[in-house]
């Protein structure tokens, strides 16, 4: 069981920001448990959160984005309001790939979002792409260079890794400000694929609720 | 029990080092001679930059934008890996994605860079070079072709990325 789930959360967060206390979340291959190094930490002055995952040689790190730091970002280049909101609510993390191996491994990190799958209490759903909601968007509605920012800012769909790249953006997990949720993490490693899941990650709640 | 101190060690890391991404110091080399897409843009001064005309040179392209972490990050290692490389014919371009000068403008206020940013507003040269995310940077070789590239950030002053390049340009 999640450590961050056998405890009273206020008391949690207590310890995180003032201890900057790291948690050991478990991390599931098919059929198999093992704890992985899934740090969850959060930040002393925001009181957002972040998760850290090393394995293999895949560096991950998902870090909650307030809806407000979305929707401004958003706006501010260019995005129709209504837009901008659909996507800040849309449960939006920092995320940020890495192939930790060495130039000598020459081993590849392959990355599908589409392939990640999201288990939360009503079921579960893949990530929201940016494909389709490019697409889904009027031509008349969003200027091209809205959706030039909006492409950029989002975590390419599928990219490869060789040694020290690494890549940063946003991901939509498709869920309400403050839902947890469950996260099977998949990615290819010199080929093969591999999984783990990743629990208990929250939704960055509203900013009122952060009070 | 024994996961513990490597967890800690691990936590103490991120105090530390505040992030996930370090810059790294390599290139990846890219096989096969793949000739560069050749372009014309303008900078921020309003000088036209053809890539064709930088052949016998080793050029540096590096996609950004303002709003993208690590590509802040690494231009101040930019600039200091091009006061080193200038003399050298090493040229260096930043292509910045889809924003306008006057952002531009702004920003250099608190990330100076001496070499030419130039302007993409289109995304129209973007979309012909194979980049999946910002910063993308690629090495192009004095005779046109694609050298190396290095998605993410990079320390760009780093002694052994300055040898690449300097290797590089002396195969001309």
């Amino acid at each position: 069981m999640p450590v961050a789930a056998t405890g009273n959360p206020q008391v949690m967060m207590h310890l995180i920001n003032t201890h900057k206390l790291f948690l050991l979340l478990p991390v599931f291959l098919p059929g198999m448990l093992f704890a992985a190094e899934v740090v969850r930490s959060a930040d002393a002055e925001t009181g957002l959160h972040k998760w850290h995952l090393v394995e293999g040689n895949l560096e991950v790190e998902l870090v909650q984005r307030l809806p407000d730091q979305t929707r401004g970002f958003f706006m501010a280049r260019g995005l129709p309001a209504a837009i901008a909101d659909e996507i800040a609510v849309s449960c939006i993390f920092q995320t940020i790939v890495r192939n930790t191996g060495s130039r000598a491994d020459g081993g590849t990190v392959g990355v599908d979002l589409a392939q990640w799958r999201v288990i939360h209490e009503a079921g579960e759903q893949g990530v929201r792409l940016k494909e389709p909601w490019l697409a889904s968007w009027p031509e008349t509605a969003v200027s091209e260079a809205s959706r030039l920012a909006f492409q950029w800012a989002l975590f390419p769909t599928r990219q490869e890794f060789l040694a020290d790249d690494y890549n940063w953006g946003m991901t939509a997990f498709g869920l309400p400000p403050g839902a947890v949720f469950d996260l099977d993490l998949v990615w290819q490693e010199d080929g093969k694929a591999q999984t783990v899941r990743i629990g208990a990650i929250e939704c960055a709640p509203d900013v009122e609720r952060l009070q | 029990m024994a996961a513990f101190p490597r967890l800690l060690l691990c936590g103490l890391l991120l105090l530390v080092t505040g992030s996930l991404p370090q810059a790294g110091q390599s290139l990846t080399p890219v096989p096969g001679a793949i000739p560069a897409p050749d372009f014309v843009l303008p900078d921020t001064e309003g000088r036209l930059h053809r890539l064709s005309d930088y052949r016998g040179k080793t050029v540096i392209i590096n996609f950004w934008t303002t709003w993208c972490p690590p590509c802040r990050e690494e231009i101040p290692s930019m600039n200091r890996a091009w006061q080193q490389l200038r003399q050298e014919d090493v040229v260096m371009l930043a292509i910045n994605m889809g924003e306008d000068e006057e952002t531009i403008f702004v920003f250099t206020a608190d990330y100076p860079a001496e070499f030419p940013l130039l302007l993409d507003r289109d995304g129209a040269v973007i979309a012909r070079w194979p980049v999946k995310g910002l910063p993308t940077t690629y090495i192009v070789a004095p005779d046109g072709s694609i050298a190396y590239r290095a998605i993410g950030g990079r320390a760009w002053d780093d002694v052994d990325i300055l040898d690449t390049l300097r290797a590089l340009q002396k195969q001309r």
